[in-house]
C-alpha cells in the first residue's frame, strides 16, 4: 500500500485504526553531495568560476559609511576602520544587492504559499504540465522531489534560513574577503532562483495557470488598449493573489463588459495567465505615465516594482489606491475587517485616499464595486494630469533650454529640443522621446521653470499612445520535457545556435524598440528566444509592415526560431531550470543535491545566455547572479554598470582556460567559451555579436561550432562593420568554418600564419586544440574517471 | 568580407519564405513541374564548375511568371559512389535555402522554388549564379566531391523528358534502400554527435536501424564517414555475428566499449530487453514494458495523455535517456517501426500491445496487417484492465504468451481481490525478464513479518522513509 497521511481502517483487523500525521522523505534518494547546501557548501565551485571569471568592480564611490566608524576613505590601498578594503566593500555590496533580490522573490513565494495552503491545503498536488522533473531547481538544490504544495514549506524555510545567514555576513566585523562575499552573493543568487521556482510552481498548480503550453492565446498590451469610457481598474505589481479575487468576482457577476481591468508590470502577466481575457498595460516604465493620464479609476497594488509615490500621484487625480500586501502599506488605514460598503463609500466620497485590505476576498468585492461607483464620477470630472492643448502650448514655450532636465534624466534625453520643436507645432521629437523615456519623473523635479516635463511628453505623444496596441503570448510556465527532447536533435546537431533568454525590466538605454530589433534578428537566425517579465511585454509592442507582432509571427514552442514567454518575473526560474532538464534528459545527470555537477555541465555544454537589457532592480541582479552560479552567462544593458560588478573572463590568460577531460582527467586548454559570466554591452550593435559569441561552449561539435561561428561573424560584420578580432580562436579544424565562406576564411587563417593544405582543404597547423566529439569537458576534478598523476 | 555573389549566403536565410507578392518568379512547385537529381560520374567525365542551362534564364523571365525547373548535378571523386547520390541530393535543399531571396521547398520531384524581387534588384540575373553558389557549398561541405557540374533546365519539354528518367532513378534507389539489410553490408556506422550532450551514448546505425533521433540512416553515415573518417560519423566493421536475431556483432561490441568510456560492452541492435541500444534524449518514441500483459507499449512525444500503465510520455522518457542502456525502456526513431527487424529479439510486432492513435495512424502501413485491428490505442483502452480485456477479446498474439506462462505459474497464489491500489500488480503470475525494474515502485510491501492487531488505535505522528544505505 501507499503510505500517506490520514486515518486508516484496515479490513480484517477489528477496531484497528491507524492515524498517520506526516510522511517525510518518501523514499527519496539523494543523488549528489550537496543537498540543502549551506552558505559554504558550494564554495569550491564558486572559487572555480571566480578564478576564471574575475569580479570587476566599478564602485560609484570610494568611501564606506556602513557603520558609525565611517565614513571611511577606501581610496588607494586604504582600509576602513574595520579593516575592509575597497574590493571587499564592493563585493559586500554585490552580496547585499543579491540578498535583497532573493528576499524579494522568496517573500513573494512565502506570501503565495501561506495563502494557497490556507485555501487549498498542504496536500494540494503539484501540476506543472508534461514533465518528469517537475521542480528542477528544488531537486537540484534541496535534493528532494516535491509532490504537494506543502512540500515547499521546508524549501522556503531553507531559503529564509540561508538568507538570514547571508545577511549576517554583511554586518561590519563579519566576512572580509571579496572572494567570499562573491561566493555568498552567488549563493544568494541561487536561493533567488529557488524562491522564484516555488512561487511560480505553486501558483501554476493551484490557480491553474498554463502548464507548459506552447500555444497559449495572445493577450492585448499597450497604453491604448482600454476603453477609457468604462470604469478602469489597474493592478500594479507582481503578486496574483489579490487580482485573482477581483477577476473571479467580476467573472461571477458578469462584469467584464462593464469594467476594464488590466495590469501593470508582472501582475499583468499572471492576470492573463489566470484569466485569458485580462489585459496588459505594460512594464513599470508605463506606471507613472498611465496614472498621470488619469484613465485608471482604481489602483490596486500588491508588491514589487510599485512606485513609492503611487499614493501621492493617485491622490492628485482622485484615484483611490487599494493596497493588498503587507510589504507595501503606504501609511494607509487597515480596513481588512470593515464592511465592504463602508470601505467603498469612504473611498468613493474621497474621505480616504486609499485603504489597506489584507482580506483578499474582500478586495475582490471592494474593487469592482468601487470602480463602478467612482468611475462615472471621475469621468464626469474629466480628471487628468495632462495639460490641455492651450496649456500645453504655454508650457512648452516656458522652456529656457537650461538643460537641467537632461542632466538629471537617467536617459539624458534631449527634452529642450523637443520643447522647441513643439513650440513650432512639431510633436515628432516628443513622440520619439516617449519611447526612450522610462517614466521616472525626475525631470519634473529638475525644471526651474516648473514645467511638469513628463506630463508634457505624454500629452505630446497622445497620438502614438493611442496606437500603442500590441500582442503578447500569455505566459506558458515551464518548458515541458517532450519539447526539450524534440529540440534535442537541433541542439545536438547544432542547427539551433543557442538559447537566448530576454528577461527583466524596462530600463533600456535607448527605448523598447531595441529589444524588439535584437529579438527579431536572433529569431531569424534560429536562436530560441525565451522571454519573461517586462521584456516579454516590450517584445510584443511592435509590429511589422503587415501589422503583426513577433508573437504572431513566431510560434511559442521550445524549438529553434521560436519565441516563448514563460510569464512573470518568478517564471524566470523555469528558464534557468531548462538547462537542468537538458542535463538530466540528455546526459542522465543525477539532479538531486547535485548542483555542482549540473552547473558544470551547463557551463561546458549548454549554449544558453541571459540578457537583462533593461535590468533595474536588485531582483534582476540576483537572478543574473543565480544564473551565473548555474553556469549561464548574463549580459546586461549599459545601465547594468550601475550594479557595479561584472564577472569578466580574460581570454589572454591561457592558464584560466584549462578544463579536464572527464574520460581520463587530462588537462585540455580550450578556447574561451563562454568568455564572460556577467558583462555589460553598451549598444544593441555590440550586444548581438556578443550574444552569438557567448553561445560557444567547449563541447560544441563541428556542425554546431560552424553555425555559431557563422552568426558571430555575420552579426559582427553587419552591426560592428568588421570581422571580430577573435573569430579564429574558435576554429579547431576546417569543419568548424562557416560553410559559405570556407575558402575566404582559410585564406585569412593562412595570413595569420596557420598552415593550410589547399589540396585537401585541411587546416594542418594553427588551432589551439583538435575537435574530439567524445571530449567531456569538466571543471570539477572529482567528475573525472581517473585523475592522471 | 568580399562576396563574389550578388546575394548573401547564410543559414540565417533558411527559414525565409517568399510570399506571392514579393515573388519575382516561381519555379516548379505544385502548379508546375520540376525535380532535382544528383548523379555520380567518373572523374574524367566531368568538367569542374561547368554550368549548362537549357531553356530561358532568369533575365528572360517575366515578373510574376511560373516555369518548370530541373536541377541536375553530376559529381565525381575517388570516393564518390552511386550510394551517396541521395544524400548529396538532399543537401541541395539546405544549401539553396542559404541563398538570400531564394526559397527551396520539398525534394526530388516535389521541389518548389521561388525567387524574390529583392534578389533581382540586388543583381541576380542568371541561374548560373545560383548553380555556382550551390556547387561551391557542395564542395565546401562534402570534400569527397572533387568535381561537380550542373545542368539546370527550364525548357518545358526537356523538363518533362528528363523528369520521367529521374523518377525511374528514384524508384531504383528506393528499391535498393528497402532491399538493403544488416546482413548485406560489412560495415555499420556509429554516430557520436549526441556525445556533446550525452557522453555515453553510442548510436549504431545499420540498414535496418535508423538513428534514434531519426536524422541519420545508414547512407547518411556512409556519406559522412567519407567526408571525414575521424568525424562524428564513422564506420564500424561488423566483425563476427554473435547473435543474428537480436543483432549482436563483435565489431559493435568493441566499439561500444570504446565509445561509452567502458560503460557498456554489449549492444544488441534489435533487442528490447537484453543489452538494448542506448537511448540519448531526443528519441521520438519510447517503448515501455508492461509486465501485467507481458507486452510492450509505445508512446510518442506528441501524445499528451497517459498510457494504460497510468504514465505519461514525459515520465517514461524520464526513465530512459541519458545515453544509457535501460532495461524495460527503449527510445527509437519513428522510422524504426518500418524496419523488418523491429525488436525481433523480443517477438517483434507480436509483442506490441499499445500505442497512441496518432502514432498508429502514422505507421499503419508498416504494421503487419493481421495486427492492425488487434492493437489498441487510447480510444480503446484506458487502463491495464481494459487493455488486458481488449487483447484477450481480439486474440492479440500476446495472449498466447500468457497461456504458456500462466500454466507454468499455476502454483503461484492469486493476489487478494479488491482494494488493489492503482499500480499494484493484479496478477503477479506473469513472468518478467530478469533485471526488470519496476519503475513506479510502491514502497512498503511484505517483508515476511506478521503482525496481529485487535481493538487497537495506532497514531503515528510522522513517518520518515529512508532509502537503504548502499
Ligand atoms: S563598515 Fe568599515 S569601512 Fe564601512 S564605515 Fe564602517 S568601518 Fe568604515
Ligand atoms: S521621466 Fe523620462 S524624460 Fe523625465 S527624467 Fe525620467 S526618463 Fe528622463
Ligand atoms: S529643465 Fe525645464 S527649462 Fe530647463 S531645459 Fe528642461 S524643460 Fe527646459
Amino acid at each position: 500500500m501507499t503510505i500517506k497521511k490520514g486515518s486508516f481502517v484496515i479490513e480484517g483487523l477489528e477496531n484497528v485504526q491507524i492515524n498517520i500525521g506526516k510522511v517525510v522523505g518518501q523514499g527519496q534518494e539523494i543523488e549528489g553531495p550537496t543537498p540543502r547546501p549551506e552558505i559554504i557548501s558550494l564554495r569550491n565551485w564558486d572559487y572555480r568560476i571566480l578564478d576564471r571569471y574575475n569580479p570587476v568592480y566599478t564602485p560609484t564611490g570610494d568611501t564606506c559609511d556602513y557603520c558609525t566608524y565611517g565614513k571611511c576613505d577606501l581610496t588607494g590601498n586604504k582600509e576602513g576602520a574595520c579593516g575592509i578594503d575597497l574590493e571587499g566593500q564592493s563585493a559586500r555590496e554585490a552580496l547585499r544587492i543579491s540578498i535583497m533580490g532573493a528576499a524579494c522573490h522568496s517573500a513573494h513565494g512565502r506570501h503565495l504559499l501561506n495563502y494557497l495552503i490556507r485555501k487549498y491545503g498542504e496536500d494540494y498536488p503539484i501540476d506543472v504540465g508534461p514533465s518528469n522533473l517537475k521542480a528542477p531547481l528544488t531537486e537540484t538544490i534541496m535534493g528532494v522531489t516535491p509532490k504537494t504544495i506543502g512540500d515547499f514549506l521546508p524549501v522556503l524555510e531553507y531559503v529564509e534560513e540561508q538568507l538570514t545567514q547571508l545577511t549576517a555576513a554583511i554586518n561590519t566585523g563579519q566576512e572580509g574577503a571579496a572572494i567570499d562575499f562573491e561566493s555568498k552573493a552567488l549563493h544568494a543568487g541561487m536561493l533567488d532562483l529557488l524562491g522564484m521556482e516555488v512561487a511560480d510552481i505553486i501558483q501554476i498548480s493551484c490557480l491553474n495557470l498554463p502548464k507548459a503550453e506552447e500555444n497559449t492565446p495572445l493577450a492585448e498590451i499597450g497604453m491604448g488598449i482600454l476603453d477609457p469610457k468604462k470604469p478602469v481598474v489597474i493592478c500594479v505589481g507582481h503578486n496574483i493573489a489579490a487580482p485573482a479575487y477581483i477577476l473571479d468576482h467580476m467573472d461571477r457577476n458578469g462584469l467584464f463588459d462593464k469594467i476594464e481591468i488590466a495590469g501593470l508590470c508582472c501582475t499583468a502577466h499572471d492576470m492573463t495567465r489566470y484569466k485569458k481575457t485580462a489585459k496588459i498595460i505594460g512594464s513599470m516604465s508605463k506606471e507613472l505615465k498611465y496614472i498621470r493620464s488619469g484613465i485608471p479609476d482604481v489602483l490596486v497594488t500588491d508588491e514589487q516594482c510599485v512606485r513609492a509615490d503611487i499614493l501621492r500621484e493617485a491622490k492628485k487625480l482622485q484615484i483611490p489606491v487599494i493596497a493588498t500586501n503587507e510589504k507595501i502599506t503606504y501609511g494607509l488605514p487597515d480596513r481588512s475587517n470593515d464592511p465592504v460598503d463602508a470601505i467603498v463609500e469612504d473611498l468613493a466620497s474621497g474621505k480616504n485616499e486609499g485603504a489597506l485590505i489584507l482580506d483578499l476576498e474582500k478586495v475582490g468585492e471592494v474593487v469592482p464595486k468601487l470602480a463602478m461607483k467612482i468611475g462615472p464620477i471621475r469621468k464626469a470630472k474629466g480628471i487628468t494630469a495632462l495639460p490641455d492643448d492651450e496649456e500645453f502650448k504655454k508650457l512648452v514655450s516656458k522652456c529656457t533650454k537650461c538643460l537641467q532636465c537632461t542632466r538629471d534624466c537617467p536617459q539624458s534625453l534631449p527634452i529642450s529640443d523637443a520643447m522647441a520643436a513643439a513650440v513650432g507645432g512639431d510633436l515628432s521629437k516628443f513622440e520619439e522621446l516617449h519611447d526612450r523615456c522610462v517614466g521616472c519623473g525626475r525631470c519634473d523635479y529638475s525644471c526651474p521653470a516648473d514645467i511638469p516635463v513628463l506630463n508634457v511628453i505624454e500629452k505630446a505623444s497622445q497620438r502614438v499612445i493611442r496606437e500603442e496596441k500590441g500582442k503578447v503570448r500569455i505566459g506558458r510556465g515551464q518548458i515541458g520535457d517532450p519539447e526539450i527532447r524534440e529540440e534535442g536533435r537541433n541542439l545536438v546537431l547544432g542547427t539551433t545556435p543557442g538559447v537566448l533568454a530576454f528577461v527583466g525590466c524596462g530600463n533600456y538605454p535607448d527605448g523598447t524598440k531595441d529589444v524588439y530589433d535584437v529579438v527579431e534578428e536572433m529569431l531569424r537566425r534560429s536562436y530560441i528566444i525565451i522571454s519573461s517579465g517586462c521584456s516579454a511585454m516590450d517584445i510584443g509592442m511592435y509590429k511589422d509592415t503587415e501589422g503583426k507582432t513577433l508573437y504572431e509571427r513566431y510560434p511559442g514552442r521550445f524549438i529553434k526560431g521560436n519565441l516563448l514567454n514563460t510569464g512573470s518575473c518568478v517564471s524566470n526560474a523555469h528558464i534557468a531550470a531548462t538547462t537542468i532538464k537538458v542535463a538530466s534528459i540528455f546526459a542522465g545527470r543525477k539532479t538531486k543535491g547535485n548542483w555542482e555537477e549540473i552547473a558544470d555541465y551547463v557551463l561546458n555544454r549548454v549554449g544558453a545566455v541571459g540578457i537583462a537589457w533593461g535590468a533595474y532592480s536588485q531582483k534582476a541582479f540576483a537572478i543574473g547572479t543565480g544564473c551565473n552560479r548555474l553556469g549561464i552567462p548574463v549580459v546586461v544593458g549599459p545601465h547594468g554598470t550601475k550594479y557595479r560588478r561584472a564577472f569578466i573572463g580574460k581570454p589572454y590568460r591561457k592558464d584560466k582556460w584549462n578544463v579536464l577531460d572527464a574520460r581520463d582527467g587530462s588537462v585540455i586548454n580550450v578556447e574561451p567559451a563562454p568568455e564572460h559570466l556577467m558583462i555589460t554591452a553598451e549598444t544593441k550593435n555590440e550586444l548581438m555579436p556578443l550574444l552569438a559569441k557567448l553561445c560557444f561552449r567547449p563541447s560544441d561539435n563541428s556542425l554546431g561550432r560552424a553555425i555559431k561561428l557563422t552568426h558571430y561573424i555575420e552579426l559582427s560584420e553587419k552591426y560592428m562593420k568588421k570581422m571580430p578580432d577573435d573569430w579564429h580562436i574558435y576554429v579547431r579544424n576546417e569543419a568548424d568554418l562557416p560553410l559559405a565562406k570556407k575558402e575566404q576564411l582559410m585564406k585569412l587563417l593562412e595570413e595569420k600564419g596557420w598552415k593550410i593544405d589547399w589540396d585537401k582543404k585541411k587546416i594542418m597547423e594553427g588551432p589551439l586544440r583538435k575537435v574530439d566529439v567524445s571530449f567531456q569537458p569538466t571543471n570539477v576534478p572529482r567528475l573525472c574517471k581517473e585523475v592522471k598523476k | 568580407m568580399a562576396n563574389e555573389f550578388p546575394f548573401e549566403i547564410s543559414p540565417m536565410f533558411e527559414g525565409e519564405r517568399v510570399r506571392k507578392d514579393d515573388m519575382f518568379v516561381e519555379l516548379a512547385g505544385p502548379k508546375s513541374r520540376g525535380f532535382e537529381l544528383v548523379r555520380a560520374a567518373s572523374v574524367d567525365e566531368i568538367e569542374d564548375g561547368k554550368f549548362t542551362l537549357i531553356g530561358p534564364d532568369i533575365s528572360e523571365m517575366q515578373e510574376g511568371s511560373r516555369h518548370p525547373y530541373a536541377m541536375i548535378y553530376r559529381i565525381a571523386g575517388k570516393l564518390v559512389e552511386p550510394d551517396l547520390e541521395a544524400i548529396v541530393e538532399r543537401r541541395n535543399h539546405d544549401f539553396q535555402n542559404y541563398i538570400q531571396g531564394y526559397m527551396h521547398l520539398n525534394q526530388r520531384y516535389d521541389v518548389w522554388v521561388r525567387i524574390n524581387k529583392d534578389a533581382i534588384k540586388k543583381g541576380l540575373k542568371s541561374f548560373e549564379q545560383i548553380a555556382k553558389a550551390t556547387m561551391m557549398l557542395f564542395k565546401n561541405e562534402l570534400p569527397f566531391i572533387e568535381k561537380i557540374e550542373a545542368t539546370y533546365v527550364t525548357n518545358p519539354e526537356e523538363v518533362e523528358k528528363q523528369r520521367a528518367e529521374a523518377i525511374k532513378i528514384y524508384e531504383a534507389r528506393d528499391a535498393r534502400t528497402r532491399g538493403l539489410h544488416d546482413e548485406d553490408v560489412d560495415v555499420f556506422y556509429g554516430c557520436t554527435l549526441c556525445q556533446s550532450f550525452a557522453p555515453t551514448n553510442v548510436c549504431v546505425v545499420t540498414p535496418d536501424r535508423i538513428s534514434l533521433c531519426g536524422a541519420i540512416n545508414w547512407f547518411d553515415g556512409r556519406a559522412a564517414a567519407k567526408v571525414d573518417p575521424e568525424g562524428p560519423q564513422f564506420a564500424i566493421p561488423k566483425g563476427e555475428v554473435i547473435d543474428k536475431i537480436s543483432g549482436e556483432y563483435s565489431g559493435v561490441n568493441e566499439k561500444a566499449v570504446a565509445l561509452s568510456g567502458g560503460e557498456y560492452s554489449r549492444i544488441r541492435i534489435h533487442s528490447f530487453f537484453e543489452y538494448p541500444h542506448t537511448s540519448c534524449g531526443c528519441f521520438e518514441v519510447v517503448g515501455f514494458y508492461i509486465p501485467e500483459v507481458d507486452g510492450i507499449g509505445w508512446v510518442d512525444r506528441d501524445f499528451t495523455g497517459t498510457a494504460p500503465n497510468g504514465l505519461a510520455f514525459s515520465t517514461m522518457a524520464g526513465q530512459t535517456g541519458g545515453g544509457k542502456q535501460i532495461i524495460g525502456f527503449l527510445g527509437v526513431g519513428v522510422n524504426y517501426f518500418r524496419s523488418p527487424k523491429f525488436i525481433q529479439a523480443d517477438g517483434g510486432w507480436n509483442r506490441v500491445i499499445w500505442m497512441p492513435k496518432n502514432l498508429k495512424e502514422k505507421i499503419k502501413a508498416d504494421i503487419p496487417p493481421e495486427l492492425v485491428d488487434k492493437l489498441p490505442t487510447e480510444e480503446d483502452v484506458t487502463d491495464l484492465k481494459t487493455l488486458r480485456d481488449y487483447l484477450e477479446k481480439k486474440q492479440h498474439p500476446i495472449t498466447q504468451r500468457w497461456t504458456k506462462e500462466e500454466a507454468a505459474a499455476e502454483t503461484v497464489a492469486e493476489a487478494p481481490a479488491g482494494a488493489a491500489p492503482e499500480w499494484s500488480m493484479p496478477a503477479p503470475a506473469m513472468g518478467m525478464p530478469v533485471g526488470m525494474p519496476m519503475v513506479p515502485m510502491q514502497f512498503g510491501g511484505g517483508e515476511g513479518m506478521k503482525l496481529t492487531f485487535k481493538n487497537a488505535k495506532i497514531t503515528i505522528d510522522r513517518v520518515v522513509l529512508r532509502s537503504k544505505e548502499k
